[in-house]
């Protein structure tokens, strides 16, 4: 096969408003702003990726897509070392250079198996599940509209307000049969989040339920937190505390796991987390991460030292939604269900409906991500676009 | 031949994501008088690729046919597979020292307690493609370089070590062989599957596979 030469690629940056309010210790948000890439190649095809959509992120996926132009998608290799050069230190572009790369990277693994015919899932490394549990985010209040810091916190200090979120869960099951959920926190009040915490146990029997405050309580409170949160069996605890050191302090004081997705994020990270044994689960973002082979090889090694790789989303399109099935698919050191947003949506840009029943995701036929847009969604989200070509 | 056999797909422990239809493994007298086993995969859609070992794993050799197959059947070499190549020249060099036992469980141990700088691995001691790419993302982590073993320094195995060479981080990646070498080294084949040429070995085309 000659190369997939890559002849133009075009960014598209959206707002999609989400149903409801989301509150954590970092955000109360109703709305998610991400940026869409379509990277077209010299046969026709055309790949699909999606990351941040920040004004950074897409400026900098303007830069970057300008480096690509005439490239082999074939080669992922060198499209990265174009992007963020041969090692860690040449990246100059940070936490954003990996996001951005992640978005492009995506779109290049789609267009390479959309012309090789091949799903992402095999291309990655197999199509070794067709679904996969998704776990349902569980706004850390439920608010009815966005609120200040000082309107949530006298929000939480109402304890009986917990029960909107319980009920909130409830609908969650009823709806689409979920069995796994993440509780966002404030952070605010230990005695909300274990209040809370169990009467979500004693409301949903069975329920996989992992706690995310986000870093946001200190090391001594997180723990004594953690400690008497222990005998309800949950999930994972996922961020109770920082950094690498107070979570690794946390992790040895109490029985459920810990995850990361703050602690853990690149390739440097990884080895001093093993040494330290600091978290059980790599919950890793594939923005984050820099894209699908750094992913691949942080799951690889996480397993190897008994570490349990994850995925980890925020309110992603459907695109990275259904990129983090075919991760999931494909490696099968990926055990826990991947997190997800998308229903929380208003509206996506793909045109094929991507549901959850039984608490699960089904991962698209046909080559690639099995997936396209739809452009007239599309067109009524963009903030803003750009085509970028030869 | 000395053995041919027909093995049920079902039972392969294979990773690369192919659909199989059957497999044979013939035993194949070499050139230089040592024995090896060669393997046809034919994939789903009709495509057959091969593989071998001067070994006595036939494992390996159906692992390699499959990703050969597989490479085959797109139109792409393994490495492009793989996510692209880190080089596209490797060096070929005598080397002695002796390489890691295929034990998974004391090379994460010895890594981790920082008792290698070097990972020298024999990609056919080791026993898949999958297991490289695994070795090489803890390599990777632990910032370390591999080297490969091939044994015999026999033609196709220096090709297919350039083969997995091309897939693997590192500024020390190369090959070793236990004699003078043939030749400094060896481009990586840009052709459909592993690039093995094998027509090295009049004898691979006198094979009699089954259908």
């Amino acid at each position: 096969m000659a190369k997939l030469g890559i002849s133009s690629i075009h960014l598209t940056r959206v707002s999609i408003p989400l149903t409801m309010v989301h509150a954590g210790s970092m955000y109360v948000i109703q709305k998610t702003e991400r940026t869409v890439v379509e990277l077209i190649l010299e046969n026709g095809v055309t790949g699909l990726g999606e990351t941040w959509g920040t004004p950074e992120v897409y400026a900098l996926a303007q830069r970057f897509a300008r480096d690509w132009l005439g490239r082999d998608a074939l080669d992922r290799t060198a499209l990265r070392e174009a992007t963020l050069g041969k090692s860690n230190h040449d990246n100059k572009s940070g936490r954003n250079g990996r996001a951005t790369l992640a978005g492009l990277d995506l779109a290049a693994w789609d267009a390479t198996a959309r012309s090789l015919k091949m799903s992402l899932a095999e291309l990655i490394g197999a199509r070794r599940r067709e679904s996969f549990d998704v776990v349902s985010t569980l706004p850390a209040a439920i608010l009815p509209r966005v609120v200040s810091r000082k309107e949530l916190t006298d929000h939480l200090d109402l304890l009986s307000n917990t029960r909107l979120v319980v009920d909130f869960a409830l609908e969650q099951v009823r709806k689409s049969g979920f069995r796994s959920f993440k509780l966002k926190s404030a952070a605010h009040s230990p005695e909300w989040d274990w209040k809370l915490l169990n009467e979500l146990c004693e409301a949903i029997p069975g329920a996989r339920i992992r706690f995310d405050p986000n870093a946001n309580y200190g090391a001594a409170t997180a723990t004594e937190l953690c400690r008497r949160l222990d005998p309800l069996g949950l999930e994972f605890f996922e961020d109770p505390t920082g950094e690498l050191e107070g979570i690794a302090r946390l992790k040895a004081a109490v029985k459920t796991p810990v995850a990361t997705n703050m602690w853990v994020v690149k390739d440097e990270h990884l080895v001093p987390a093993i040494r330290r044994q600091a978290v059980d689960v790599v919950l890793g973002d594939l923005c984050m991460w820099g894209g699908i082979d750094a992913w691949r090889r942080m799951a690889r090694v996480a397993h190897a030292y008994g570490l349990k790789p994850a995925l980890h989303s925020v309110y992603e399109t459907g695109i990275a939604t259904v990129a983090n099935l075919h991760l999931a698919s494909a490696l099968a050191e990926v055990e826990y269900p991947n997190d997800s947003g998308l229903h929380f949506l208003s509206s996506d840009v793909l045109a094929e409906p991507q549901e959850v029943k039984d608490g699960a995701m089904r991962l698209p036929t046909g080559p690639g991500l099995g997936v396209t847009l739809d452009r007239e969604k599309l067109n009524k989200l963009t903030l803003e676009t750009s085509e970028i070509h030869r | 031949m000395a053995l041919s056999r027909r093995v049920a797909a079902a039972n392969l422990p294979m990773a690369a994501p192919v659909s199989i239809a059957h497999t044979h493994v013939h035993s194949l007298r070499l050139a230089c008088g040592a024995e090896a086993l060669v393997a046809r995969v034919r994939i789903a859609d009709g495509s057959d690729g091969f593989g071998f070992t001067l070994g006595m794993e036939a494992a390996v050799a159906r692992d390699m046919a499959a990703w050969d197959a597989l490479g085959r059947s797109k139109g792409v070499p393994l490495f492009a597979l793989l996510g692209g190549p880190y080089r596209k020249r490797i060096n070929l060099v005598k080397d002695d020292l002796s390489t890691i036992p295929p034990d998974w469980t004391a090379l994460r141990k010895d890594v981790l307690a920082g008792r290698h700088e070097l990972l020298r691995i024999d990609p056919f001691a080791w026993g898949s493609v999958e297991m490289v790419q695994t070795i090489a993302a803890v390599a990777n982590a632990f910032d370390l370089s591999i080297v490969l073993l091939a044994p015999n320094a026999h033609s196709w195995e220096i090709q297919y070590c350039a083969a997995l060479a091309a897939t693997l981080k590192g500024g020390d990646t190369r090959i070793v062989v236990r004699s003078d070498p043939p030749f400094s080294s060896i481009s990586v084949s840009e052709r459909p599957g592993t690039g093995i040429d094998w027509s090295l070995e009049p004898s691979f085309s006198t094979i009699q596979w089954q259908n």
